[in-house]
């Protein structure tokens, strides 16, 4: 018990590298097309990785390509359910969507006469959007890092649940024993 | 190591979950009242050692213990290990709870294996000798493990043999690692509590 003790102790304390056996993925609205990015909890992203796109019912709809910063782009034609498949091998698929409306709202914007804007110009609007992407995408990864992060009382929880869990069955098989 | 959720065709998913039932139906007959505790540690140290990871290249691996747990549980590792899978599902995200079952039998399978083979050299007389068949069965069990996961991803129609490979050479040197472990733990036991594998084999198996 000491040792198993001593171990657990060890290992929470340490500082522990990031895990990397959880694909991280995301997409978003970007201005007239949907914007994603593949990565591993790690941090690490996936650099020139082919991504299948399918409709809701799984045909395929168009294929796109991660760049060097894991980052790829599709310009949607029809507003339906959009799903992003990506394979990156042993075991590890990332599969993200966005919903039919979401994609609506992007070819409305993409389209002729869409969203007639009062103030700052079109390139203006754009610039602004790129800009705010950029500043933005840091803040995304991090968060998608920080979900990753196990802390301490996570790992207490885990045990405690085991603990319970084979308490519960030694409480039961005892009892079966002293009925016995 | 982990298969998550999506990557496998449903006949593996169907499959593996109904062996990982058979495994844990059958582990509970071989897990008498003396033994839970020693099943509950197991499981508890399972479930952080996944915490603990090698950086390889783009990826990484961790520690899975497996070889230990089925070396000191035989049978009862089913058991043992699906809890720390299940909550290691459900707290961080490792793997997937439709693959649960697959995953089961990718890591307690091997872990049974391991105590068939290497069982018997591990309640050896002397210490070293268990020790270096501790080491072996740690590390079989992974390459085992390997084995599995390649197989369960080969069914869903990934290829076998880039798959295996990849999977195989990644965790080379988690096998070290675990041999090494495995050794010195059975080691450790036999020195300072003999009487752990001896009353393990006394009981109703």
């Amino acid at each position: 018990m000491t040792r198993a003790l001593v171990l657990v102790l060890c290992l929470a304390l340490a500082p522990l590298p990031a895990s990397a056996h959880k694909v991280v993925a995301s997409v978003f609205a970007s201005g007239e097309v949907i914007e994603g990015e593949i990565g591993f909890s790690s941090g690490a992203m996936a650099a020139n990785q082919p991504i299948e796109v399918l409709d809701g019912s799984g045909n395929r709809l168009g294929a796109a390509m991660t760049d060097a910063d894991g980052v790829f782009t599709y310009r949607p034609t029809v507003p339906v359910r959009h799903v992003f498949r990506a394979d990156l091998g042993a075991g590890h698929v990332a599969e993200i969507e966005m919903a039919a409306d979401e994609v609506a709202a992007i070819l409305a914007a993409a389209g002729p006469g869409g969203m007639p804007l009062a103030g700052p110009s079109d390139t203006d609007t754009a610039a602004l959007a790129a800009m705010l992407r950029d500043e933005l995408r840091p803040l995304r990864r991090e968060i998608a890092a920080y979900k990753e992060h196990h802390d301490l009382q996570t790992i207490l929880g885990g045990i405690g649940y085991i603990a319970g869990i084979f308490g519960v069955g030694f409480y039961v098989a005892a009892r079966r024993r002293l009925a016995g | 190591m982990h298969i998550v959720d999506g990557a496998l065709a449903n006949p593996v998913v169907i499959g593996g979950a109904l062996v990982a039932a058979g495994g844990i139906a059958l582990g509970l007959r071989h897990l008498p009242l003396e033994r839970i505790p020693a099943a509950g540690v197991l499981s508890a140290a399972f479930f952080v050692a996944s915490l603990v990871h090698v950086p390889i290249g783009p990826s990484s691996v961790h520690l899975i213990l497996n070889g230990l747990a089925g070396l000191m549980l035989g049978w009862a590792a089913f058991p043992a290990l699906f809890v720390g899978l299940l909550l290691q599902a459900v707290f961080f995200g490792f793997g997937g709870l439709t693959v649960l079952g697959v995953n089961t039998v990718n890591i307690a399978l091997p872990a049974v294996i391991v105590h068939y083979l290497c069982r018997p050299g591990v309640t050896r007389a002397s210490a070293p000798v268990a020790a270096i068949w501790a080491g072996v069965g740690g590390a079989l069990s992974i390459a085992l493990t390997t084995a599995l996961v390649a197989g369960a991803l080969r069914l869903s129609g990934e290829q076998f043999i880039p798959a295996a490979k990849l999977v195989f050479f990644a965790h080379i040197p988690v096998m070290v690692i675990e041999g090494l472990l495995a050794a010195a733990a059975v080691y450790l036991i036999r020195q300072v509590k003999p009487d752990l594998f001896d009353s393990l084999k006394g009981a109703p198996a």
